[in-house]
């Protein structure tokens, strides 16, 4: 990353966000990017795409699928009603 | 081209243990349950449902929007399971394997349907024309803390198909780009280039969306 810091110095907006895909992937620390010292702008992009990532680890977990859909995939596969009840069905794992 | 819908099935290299995902651990039990599934244990099958269900559901529901096709393509993908789980030969993590199939399934009705916005090859498929736009000009609204729940699923609806899969597959479920390079038979930068490309988009949309409720 030291290459990209150097490089950051002299960056323009545009090269700055050409940059900013790796620069996030790198797990470096993006804040600490010398252009961002001077550029209002391109801190608020990444402040943004910053809180967007964060926000979306947030969405997990969503809703189970209806108890209809293991019906039709016991019934499709030729599994006795008998054998879902005995073992507690694919309910087991719900909460 | 039918990259995003057949299933790859040449081999895998190997990669250390716990090194498959960031938020999806191993499931205490999984293991088991596979090994018992592919020799054709109906309860096993069960077991592997129960464990996964909610994730593969949550990932057909996330691109379709829609709760009666989100189950329709659950249930076909625990039937492909069903026929190919004696295939998988654990070269990488059995959620990775099962979402690979999940996502087969939800590009294949994806292009039945005549994919909107976007075609899933314009999205997945890096071109010069195709680079996040440039963002210049002065803001004066932020996002940080003023974003909820409900805004960014519906920003993340609002996402072109090839965009919302990566965005889902990475910053929702939290698969590292080595595997939804595995999944979409794509390359790592292009997983990476999507994403951003999804981010920004996304940017774009919740900031529209606030313009909006400004002048509201």
């Amino acid at each position: 990353m030291t290459v990209l810091y150097a490089m950051s110095k002299t960056m323009t907006c545009a090269e700055f966000q050409d940059a900013l895909p790796e620069l996030f992937e790198s797990h470096a620390d993006v804040n600490a990017q010398e252009h961002l010292r001077s550029c209002e702008n391109c801190t608020a992009l990444v402040r943004d795409l910053e809180y967007i990532a964060s926000q979306a680890k947030l969405l997990l977990p969503m809703h189970d699928p209806s108890p209809a859909v293991w019906e039709h995939i016991r019934q499709a596969i030729g599994q006795t009603p008998g054998e879902a009840q005995e073992h507690g069905g694919p309910q087991a794992g719900r909460k | 081209m039918e990259r995003f819908v057949l299933m790859n099935s040449g081999p895998t290299p190997p990669r250390p243990a716990g090194h498959h995902m960031r938020r999806n651990p191993p499931i205490a039990g999984e293991e088991e349950a596979i090994g018992k599934a592919r020799e054709g244990d109906a309860r096993a099958f069960e077991t592997l449902y129960a464990m996964h269900k909610r994730r593969v559901y949550s990932l057909c529901l996330r691109m379709l929007g829609n709760v009666a096709e989100a189950e329709d393509l659950t249930q076909e993908a625990f039937l492909q399971l069903y026929r190919k789980i004696g295939t998988f030969r654990g070269d990488s993590a059995f959620s990775t394997w099962l979402h690979r199939l999940a996502v087969n399934v939800v590009l294949m009705h994806l292009r039945r349907k005549g994919l909107p916005q976007v075609s899933l090859e314009e999205t997945l498929e890096p071109s010069q024309d195709d680079g996040p736009r440039k963002d210049i000009g002065a803001r004066d609204l932020t996002l940080a803390g003023s974003i909820d729940r409900v805004t960014l699923e519906r920003a993340i609806e609002n996402l072109p198909p090839g965009y919302r899969l990566v965005f889902v597959l990475h910053d929702v479920e939290g698969y590292e780009h080595n595997e939804i390079a595995e999944m979409l038979d794509c390359s790592i930068g292009n997983s990476k280039s999507q994403l951003h490309k999804a981010r920004m988009k996304l940017r774009d949309l919740l900031h529209s969306g606030q313009r909006k409720e400004q002048i509201a």
